[in-house]
């Protein structure tokens, strides 16, 4: 059946090209806009997924990383007490307003962590030599693409909370969703960070001797003490990018614009194979006369439009690596593409592919061999 | 002496009547109608447009449920039976050619064939290749049976159909308007392949057709007009013994 099904889609591939055509755009549209989204809301989990701490501990119930609350440095000895835990440290971060030089504001996103060559704060993105001069006070390190947003240059001085800074690094591929990321110092942080009064931090940051300790040393904190959480790397970043996905709604809308590409996949899909079948009518007719059974003829149907999903998904795929590419250089947009997304994508496109050749199946309701004695 | 055994039909339509329309729309297409055809024989049914005789071919080869009247094939009330029975005995016993050949224009002369078998009788993809191969060369067309209908002329086509109707080896062969289609030449080849099945595999033929020139390679003839059989002349005995039913 399969070879009967792929010589008449070759042959009479001119009939069947909307089809494919069709399932590939539903392929492509499902997984560039899920990973538009993946790629979107990873950006909120940077601090997270580009530091080294296997456990992250902050105030109670903290829904994403950017929405950490002061908590004590106390905290710090009570993660340092798990006999699994190697070392910890504290880390700052939070909302703050920086004053553009010209006038105006910017809301940014301060990051004040440890910055020693085994820090677990630091964000794997920066070099020794910058992590030297983030040891000056007010110094701070910006993305290069935030600079016009910031409206600041290389050696530039500017304000947080009424603080001078001084920019004097600029680092790469740290894209941010809510405002700038600005790379400082503990004490540097801690002096524009209006929240953090005394002796408190935003988390305290563990690393275990063996990372797969962590979800035990996550769940015997959270047994022990109500006033914290504790979460493991994993989880935290996962935490934030689903409170960022849900809190904005935008996963509701790509949802949305990917559910209408399949539906209209799935339309044109059914439509080309409904169209190919009664084209063949007197054919699948004098099969029928012959005495082959309706359901030969429908298994020739349903293997036509399986093999439309495969060849428009391998279509798709290309195009899909090639797109996110495209965007990634000319626009700055990560697309994120995981092999697990684009199973998915291929599995839901070929289900909608086998799903309209099954509708298809209707036309075959109208063969009737004595049609071909009239 | 010949065996009275011999002379029982094959095939039996008994007081066939057919309507198609509803009301004062109703028109009467086939007026009780009773006719047997012979295992070994082949017969043409003949009369002008519309008189009825695709229509009775229909009934006759189980395509088209007839008002009133039994069709009897090899012991069985056709129209008795329950749909799936039917599709099973046309699958087993059956072979159709029609006037528009109707062959898939993707597939091969060979894969024409070779579905009919694989999906008929689930023959192997190997089996069905033989017997492809052996019934294109029997047809002629050994050296074809790689082209695609578009690469055929019309008789090309049309015996390739034939090919597809009687690969299963049938009881009986239904030719609706075989040669209509084709110039004189080819038309010939047709009935020629149609009378080997009858003669040669002992099949029951059938063909309708308005081309008076089928007469003389036919072995019976039956003319019909408005709807019931008039004339039926016997150009040879029927000397064949009853095919035995698969």
């Amino acid at each position: 059946m399969a070879s009967y099904s792929l010589a008449t889609l070759w042959y009479e591939r001119q009939r069947y090209v909307p089809g494919v055509l069709a399932v590939a755009f539903s392929a492509l549209l499902i997984a560039l806009q899920c990973g538009l989204l993946l790629g979107l809301f990873s950006i909120t989990s940077i601090p997270i997924d580009h530091t080294q701490a296997d456990v992250w501990m902050g105030a109670s119930e903290v829904l994403s990383v950017d929405l950490g609350r002061p908590i004590p440095e106390s905290t710090l000895a009570r993660l340092g007490v798990q006999p699994e835990v190697k070392c910890c440290e504290i880390y700052m971060q939070g909302f703050a307003f920086w004053s553009k030089p010209k006038g105006g504001s910017e809301l940014c996103m301060v990051i004040g962590s440890c910055l020693s060559r085994d820090s677990l704060g630091k964000i794997d993105k920066l070099t020794p030599e910058q992590c030297g001069m983030l040891a000056e006070e007010g110094a701070v390190i910006i993305d290069e693409s935030d600079a016009k947003r910031l409206d600041v240059k290389l050696g530039e001085t500017a304000y947080i909370s009424g603080q001078q800074v001084r920019v004097v690094s600029m680092t790469r591929g740290l894209p941010s969703l809510a405002g700038p990321y600005v790379l400082c110092s503990i004490p540097t942080a801690r002096k524009r960070l209006p929240m953090q009064k005394g002796q408190t931090t935003t988390y305290v940051l563990g690393r275990c001797r063996d990372p797969q300790d962590a979800p035990k040393v996550v769940e015997r904190l959270n047994h022990s003490y109500k006033d914290v959480s504790a979460f493991t790397q994993s989880v935290f970043s996962r935490r934030t990018q689903l409170h960022w996905l849900l809190k904005t709604k935008a996963g509701i809308a790509l949802g949305y614009a990917a559910a209408l590409g399949l539906l209209v996949g799935a339309v044109v899909t059914w439509q080309t194979l409904y169209a190919a079948t009664v084209a063949s009518m007197r054919e699948y007719a004098v099969l029928r006369a012959l005495g082959i059974p309706r359901w030969r003829i429908a298994g020739m149907v349903v293997s036509q439009s399986f093999w439309i999903g495969i060849i428009g998904i391998a279509l798709a795929l290309p195009a899909a690596y090639g797109s996110a590419w495209a965007v990634d250089r000319m626009m700055g947009i990560h697309i994120s593409l995981p092999w697990w997304l684009l199973n998915s994508a291929a599995a839901v496109t070929l289900g909608m592919a086998l799903v309209s050749g099954l509708f298809a199946l209707y036309s075959l309701r109208q063969i009737e061999p004595a049609m071909l004695l009239r | 002496m010949i065996d009275d055994s011999l002379l029982m039909p094959a095939l039996q339509g008994v007081h066939l009547s057919r309507s198609f329309g509803q009301g004062e729309m109703k028109t009467t297409v086939i007026h009780d109608v009773s006719i047997e055809l012979f295992s070994g024989q082949i017969t043409l049914l003949m009369g002008p447009s519309g008189s009825g005789k695709s229509t009775l071919l229909a009934i006759l080869s189980g395509l088209l449920r007839p008002d009133s009247g039994r069709v009897m094939a090899l012991g069985h009330d056709l129209w008795s039976l329950s749909d799936l029975e039917r599709e099973r005995f046309r699958l087993r016993h059956c072979g159709f050619i029609f006037q528009g050949y109707n062959l898939f224009n993707a597939l091969t002369a060979r894969q024409q064939l070779e579905m009919v078998v694989r999906w008929g009788e689930g023959a192997s993809a190997r089996d069905a290749r033989r017997r492809a191969d052996e019934m294109l060369a029997l047809l002629g067309l050994a050296k074809k049976s790689h082209l695609r209908p578009t690469e055929l002329s019309g008789g090309e086509k049309q015996r390739v159909a034939i090919g597809r109707a009687l690969i299963k080896e049938p009881n009986f062969c239904f030719a609706d308007e075989p040669t209509s289609a084709l110039d004189w030449k080819a038309g010939q080849q047709v009935i020629e392949l149609l009378r080997s099945a009858a003669h040669d595999r002992g099949a029951t033929v059938l063909v309708v057709a308005h081309d008076a020139r089928i007469i003389e390679h036919v072995d019976r003839v039956v003319h019909m007009e408005d709807g019931r059989l008039w004339i039926q002349e016997e150009r040879k005995p029927v000397l064949q013994p009853v095919k035995q039913a698969r």
